[in-house]
């Protein structure tokens, strides 16, 4: 094949290769997944996660201890933002649901 | 269609009543005080429409047009059991006002989540709270300010009885701070189309299936931890 043929050939690869992509759609989301919020919020469960590691981190009755806010920082990590007894508290966790880090803020 | 903030049952005492007039006057100067977070806050729900694979907003609007051409709430705000990664025990109740959802802890870090529908703007509050007690079809009694600027609501001055019309529909949950009446409810609806919204004065509104099924899985006495984003008023910590 000479180099002429191959740069066509790779010409109309290309192509065909955007034009299947054209008509694949991404996947809808799973039914449990099918609503969220423009501003995306931490899950609740991750929230409390968070709770839960604050409270052992700083010895604060868990009762006391009250996600306030939260947001998404990257695409597998949330900050969550607690009331601890009245302290503020910032915990970083990942989707997986790994407390990554606990700090007074 | 009314204020659940005031609504009670037949069973409440009037100094519940005069509580619930003090905390719909705190609510209102609450209401001044924070409207300005909240909205910083404000989180428009969108639901994923799967004819044209598109997120769309969801409002009143909306949300009424859904109702009317399925006969149901959106897939999201019907009752699925869903992994939920927890410490908390079995039969502890969370509630996301932010996403709309209550959960209901399980066993086997999975949780029952059903759709609801929170407080409208400057109405949000967060707080550990617990069951304090349940009724089954309760009656509403308008309070006497309400009573007094709303004629539909006059006519129930001596209470609305239990029914499919009636505001707390089929169960209420009353939540209660220790011992102290939060006059917070989680609670039926008549309009079920308003799940996965901002529209009471502060309660939880559930459709009536699903807070039925909900009330019979649980225990007063129950914990209850409402997450919200932007809150007004924090109850329990």
């Amino acid at each position: 094949m000479s180099a002429k043929q191959s740069s066509i050939l790779a010409v109309a690869l290309g192509f065909m290769a955007q034009s299947l992509s054209a008509c694949v759609s991404t996947p809808p989301p799973a039914p449990e997944q099918m609503s969220r919020t423009q501003v995306e919020t931490a899950p609740a469960d991750l929230q409390l996660l968070c709770a839960n590691a604050v409270a052992k981190a700083s010895g604060v009755d868990s009762a006391k201890i009250l996600p306030i806010s939260s947001s998404k920082i990257d695409s597998k990590t949330y900050q969550v933002e607690l009331d601890a007894g009245g302290k503020k508290t910032s915990c970083l966790v990942d989707t997986e649901g790994n407390v990554k880090s606990v700090e007074p803020i | 269609m009314t204020s659940s903030l005031a609504n009670r049952s037949v069973a409440s005492t009037s100094n519940d009543r005069r509580m619930a007039g003090r905390c719909l006057i705190l609510g209102a100067a609450l209401v001044m005080t924070a409207i300005g977070a909240t909205l910083a806050y404000a989180a428009q729900t969108q639901v994923f429409d799967p004819q044209t694979h598109k997120w769309v907003d969801y409002d009143k609007k909306k949300a009424r047009k859904y109702y009317a051409a399925h006969k149901e709430v959106p897939e999201a705000f019907r009752p699925q059991m869903v992994k939920f990664r927890t410490a908390e025990a079995p039969g502890t109740i969370i509630i996301d006002g932010n996403k709309h959802f209550l959960y209901l802890v399980q066993s086997g870090q999975q949780a029952m989540r059903y759709g609801i529908g929170v407080g409208r703007e400057g109405f949000g509050w967060a707080g550990i709270v617990r069951v304090g007690r349940m009724a089954e079809w309760p009656t509403w009694t308008p309070p006497a300010e309400m009573v007094a600027r709303d004629p539909n609501a006059a006519k129930y001055a001596a209470g609305m009885p239990g029914g499919p019309d009636n505001p707390l529909g089929a169960r209420a949950l009353y939540l209660y701070e220790g011992d102290q009446d939060t006059i917070y409810r989680i609670h039926g609806t008549p309009e079920p189309w308003t799940i996965g919204l901002d529209v009471s004065s502060g309660c939880i509104r559930m459709r009536n299936d699903d807070i039925t099924d909900f009330a019979a899985r649980i225990n007063v006495g129950a914990k209850v931890i409402v997450l919200m984003q932007g809150a007004a008023l924090y109850k329990g910590v």
